[in-house]
């Protein structure tokens, strides 16, 4: 299976169905890292419907794009989208964080079929993103590395390791994508550790550079084609999102990182938080 | 190649070459630290395609590493001990060792061998973090045959590890035609004596102390474990049922490395009586291996004295 084309009524259909399973599956859990899964459901969606190239039946097919998940807890958007695209069966999507489960609520290359890299610890999937450019670079190859990495994330020092790095080394095939829903587990980042001006700060990286509504299919898709059409240089696009977007239970709310459900009538209040009710895939 | 006439960290950089020149996968990443451990200008002038500066930043080279190692290539990362393992525990941690990536790491000048630096870059607990890790093999050679060897293995394998890498000219210990296998230990001595066992630095001071003490009849069975990780368990439990007394002696704190590794078994499969010589759980300072061995009590006349004091108090026990 490779892109799809689908209409915008399309994508907005595809997007609440994601949010209502990822709803599902992270509640039936008991807890789970909702806020940073649901800021990204249009990017994650645009990337494997409608961006990169991958083969469901043959996840390590040599030539496929890659997805360096390195704010690995949002692990269960990116489960989403393998199950929906058929690297594995929806049916795994109830075990997310359950015991013995194939979907952890952190990335694990050696569990997931469709998982690119292991993350989980913050700060080192961008490294292991640019040494994955690096070894295509080298060999010639010419897929292209995607890298989605959080605000929160930005605070430790691997990343700008990481940014000095893949300017050095001119990694043009490297995409990274930073989920700017200005939340980070203690607080809004302008309290916590203030990032501004961040974009400046990864344009004296030397990185291009961009800025995008990361709810937007239409700007999402746009600037993602800008981003891999960059030369000599690595780009980053910095995506303006909505931490817990499409429930109105976890939106922008400082406590929708991770929530827990203990009970029946806590699960039954944030799955009303969506604004649609529809048949569960499993 | 004739290479215990050689610096170990040239024999890194040339064994590396030759790595590279037989699988273009692997290769040599360091973080501003090229010169110290050998592999500049020989490895990065040879093959320049397959050398990579990180810069100062140990935490990235160990990511870039990962990802490069996912994609099929077999990365060798060099720092000194201290940089390539307790700074960046995490990254191998997470990237190298959870995910189980083929990365090798090298901590180069392990222990007093850092001499000059002093104190905050001589690293004595390498050997114990590196092995409290799962997935990760660890290695610590003791010439310059052994290390060839050790490299050939490693670039064959698709095992995490870590090696501690001595930058000197060390004394020829094995033979060209070593075969290294990270399930042996190695008797380099046999006796009924005593047990001593060692690695990586300490072994050519503890052949010493197994050839003085042969002279004044004390006949020693001296273990050389070049592979910390995996432990070959049953030559040390045979060798201690046969002598009924151990002492080990390390280039680390006594905490955590290969005595603990040795108590762990012993107190398991065999309890005697065992004595751990190293570093005890102090920090290292600007000083000579002569004189942090008098500091410290780890040297050669001191390893003498404990096995001759492990034998008598054998009979007394």
């Amino acid at each position: 299976m490779e892109k799809q084309d689908l209409s915008l009524e399309n994508l907005d259909e595809l997007a609440r169905e994601f949010r209502y399973v990822l709803t599902d599956a992270i509640c039936r859990s008991g807890s789970g890292h909702i806020g940073g899964v649901m800021s990204l459901v249009e990017i994650v969606i645009t990337l494997y419907y409608r961006v990169m190239n991958v083969r469901p039946l043959e996840p390590n097919w040599a030539d496929r794009d890659r997805l360096v998940l390195s704010k690995g807890h949002a692990g269960p958007m990116i489960y989403t989208a393998l199950a929906y695209k058929g690297f594995f069966p929806k049916a795994w999507l109830a075990t997310i964080n359950q015991n013995g489960t194939h979907l952890p609520s952190h990335m694990d290359q050696n569990l997931t079929p469709g998982v690119d890299l292991t993350a989980g610890s913050l700060g080192q999937g961008l490294s292991a993103a640019c040494g994955m450019a690096l070894a295509a670079k080298r060999d010639g190859r010419k897929h292209r590395i995607f890298c989605i990495i959080g605000d929160g994330e930005s605070d430790e020092g691997q990343i700008w390791e990481a940014a000095l790095f893949a300017s050095h080394h001119g990694l043009d095939n490297l995409i990274a994508i930073c989920d700017y829903n200005k939340l980070q587990i203690d607080g809004f980042t302008r309290q916590i550790l203030n990032l501004e001006p961040l974009v400046d700060k990864w344009r004296a990286f030397g990185w291009e550079t961009f800025e995008m509504d990361g709810h937007d299919w239409n700007a999402i898709h746009d600037t993602l084609a800008k981003a891999d059409a960059v030369t000599a240089k690595p780009a980053m696009v910095i995506a303006h999102t909505v931490k817990g977007k499409g429930n109105s239970e976890t939106e922008n709310r400082v406590d929708c990182h991770n929530i827990r459900i203990p009970d029946q009538a806590t699960y039954d209040r944030i799955m009303c938080g969506l604004e649609c009710k529809m048949e569960l895939p499993y | 190649m004739d290479c215990h006439e050689k610096e170990m960290r040239l024999v890194y950089a040339l064994t590396l070459n030759e790595l590279i020149d037989r699988n273009p996968n692997v290769y040599c990443l360091e973080a501003d630290l090229s010169k110290a451990s050998g592999t500049s200008p020989e490895v990065s002038s040879r093959h320049p395609q397959n050398f990579i500066n990180c810069g100062v930043q140990e935490a990235n080279m160990i990511g870039v590493a990962a990802g490069m190692a996912r994609e099929g290539k077999v990365p060798f990362c060099a720092s000194f001990t201290a940089f390539a393992t307790r700074r960046v525990y995490d990254q191998i941690t997470v990237s190298v060792a959870y995910a189980n990536n083929n990365v090798k790491i090298v901590g180069t000048s392990p222990g007093i061998t850092q001499g000059p630096n002093g104190g905050t870059h001589m690293c004595f607990q390498d050997l114990a973090i590196m092995r409290a890790m799962p997935n990760m093999h660890v290695y610590s050679p003791a010439d310059a045959n052994e290390l060839r060897a050790i490299l050939f293995h490693m670039a064959g394998s698709k095992q995490p590890t870590y090696l501690q890498l001595i930058r000197l000219k060390m004394p020829k210990i094995f033979e060209g035609s070593y075969r290294f296998d990270p399930n042996r230990a190695v008797r380099l001595h046999e006796g009924n004596d005593v047990t001593l066992v060692s690695t990586g630095f300490m072994t050519h001071v503890a052949l010493d102390v197994a050839h003085k003490l042969s002279s004044e009849g004390i006949k020693v069975d001296l273990l050389h474990y070049s592979a910390v990780k995996p432990f070959d368990s049953q030559i040390l439990v045979d060798s201690a049922r046969r002598t009924g007394a151990v002492v080990t002696v390390e280039n680390q704190n006594i905490i955590g490395g290969l005595g603990s590794a040795v108590c762990e078994v012993l107190c398991e499969h065999r309890p005697v009586k065992t004595k751990r010589m190293g570093m005890p759980d102090r920090f290292g300072e600007v000083a000579d291996p002569d004189y942090l061995f008098d500091k410290h009590g780890f040297g050669l006349s001191h390893i003498m004295q404990t096995c001759r004091e492990m034998i008598r108090s054998k009979k007394a026990y």
